[in-house]
């Protein structure tokens, strides 16, 4: 691929996604400075693994995959401090007490199962999809999915979220 | 489909239930119930991820990546000239080797699927696999997460994904692919080293060039 149709298809994947990619990075780490390290440095290699990439339908996976990777690459620098509380970082929500309680639960979750929640919720990827980026089986990504929600649930009872709604 | 049945599947992904359960939900009061609370938890973790986008991330780490080619650019100029006063082994040395490079298209692209279309595979062949190629695969290397065979590259390779101390790893076994030297590659954020061995030669691919030294020194040890 010519060097600037490479730069126009990486700048429309880079627009199309980025938002994604960054919560991604940012719920993995838990921490938004670790997050933009970690994003900056996975779409630097996206952009030298680009001409390698061979099916463009494919490319959210393959740049989640890549974040993912340089997460754990990372290792003790994306040291999970948690920096959530600043409230810069609270979502965008109608709701910020319930978004506060969801990351806190959501940071209670095991390392696996908040990996296979966060891909399935931010990036909308099936269970094969997430077992290719997270290098484990089909079955165990479920098995993951399944422990989280049951987690979430419990930590977050439904019906109190209700009547914080009607409030 | 049974209430139990509902719930497994809901727990997975309340918002892609298939027809069968949708009905289930509609004639079965109690998981209605239970699928109304699963998709307002849904509502709710949909609206705490959506921390807010550092403004000017997106447009600082888009030029930095293609900058940084540039600035690449630059040293390959240079070292274009180094190479002219005969530093062109060096260049050599670092270009990708082609069964490296497949070994990493491989994970990127068909080992999620090699996985699911496998059978399950009996741990005692991988072994005499191993034994075939001249390798052997200690306990130290990892925790074994998926063994099975697979199409690789025109031969059949023995695939095995490790979760190791410094990240995922995948080892392919090629009985009989005999090669003249080490070989490297890196693409797509992953690195890969292919070593020839008395029977054959395998590849490792992963996510760090410390995963590969390590898992190497292990195989190369054992």
């Amino acid at each position: 691929m010519p060097v600037s149709g490479r730069n126009a298809a990486y700048e429309r994947a880079v627009n199309d996604h980025f938002n994604d990619l960054y919560r991604f990075a940012y719920w993995l780490c838990r921490n938004r400075w670790q997050a933009e390290d970690v994003v900056q440095e996975a779409l630097l290699r996206a952009w030298r693994g680009w001409p390698a990439l061979r099916d463009e339908r494919a490319v959210k996976a393959w740049l989640f995959t890549i974040v993912h990777h340089e997460f754990r690459r990372a290792g003790p620098r994306a040291a999970r401090t948690d920096a959530a509380t600043d409230p810069d970082d609270l979502a965008f929500s109608i709701d910020p007490a319930s978004s506060v309680d969801v990351g806190r639960a959501l940071r209670e979750l095991s390392e696996d199962s908040r990996e296979a929640l966060l891909m399935q919720v931010l990036g909308g990827f099936s269970c094969a999809e997430i077992s290719s980026a997270l290098g484990t089986t089909q079955g165990a990504v479920m098995t993951r999915l399944t422990r989280a929600r049951q987690a979430l649930r419990r930590r977050l009872d439904p019906s109190d979220a209700k009547q914080v709604r009607r409030a | 489909m049974n209430c139990i049945d509902f719930r497994r599947a809901a727990l997975l992904d309340p918002r892609r239930l298939d027809d069968e359960a949708l009905a289930h939900a509609g004639s079965c009061e109690s998981c209605g119930a239970y699928l109304a609370e699963a998709l307002a938890l849904e509502g709710r973790l949909d609206d705490a991820l959506q921390v807010p986008v550092p403004p000017g991330l997106k447009d600082r780490a888009f030029r930095r990546a293609v900058d940084a080619t540039r600035v690449s650019r630059r040293q390959a100029l240079a070292a274009g000239i180094a190479l002219a006063l005969g530093a062109g082994t060096a260049l050599l040395w670092r270009r990708n080797d082609p069964l490296a490079l497949a070994g990493i298209d491989f994970v990127v692209f068909e080992e999620a699927q090699a996985i699911l279309d496998a059978k399950p595979a009996d741990p005692a062949d991988l072994q005499r696999a191993a034994l075939d190629v001249g390798v052997r695969l200690p306990g130290q290397l990892g925790e074994l997460r998926y063994v099975g065979t697979c199409p690789f590259s025109g031969t059949t390779a023995h695939h095995v994904v490790l979760k190791t101390a410094y990240g995922k790893a995948t080892l392919l076994l090629l009985p009989g692919r005999t090669l003249a030297s080490r070989g490297v590659a890196v693409a797509h954020g992953l690195e890969a080293v292919v070593a020839p061995a008395r029977g054959g030669s395998v590849a490792i691919i992963a996510d760090s060039s410390r995963s590969l030294a390590r898992i190497e020194e292990i195989l190369g040890s054992a």
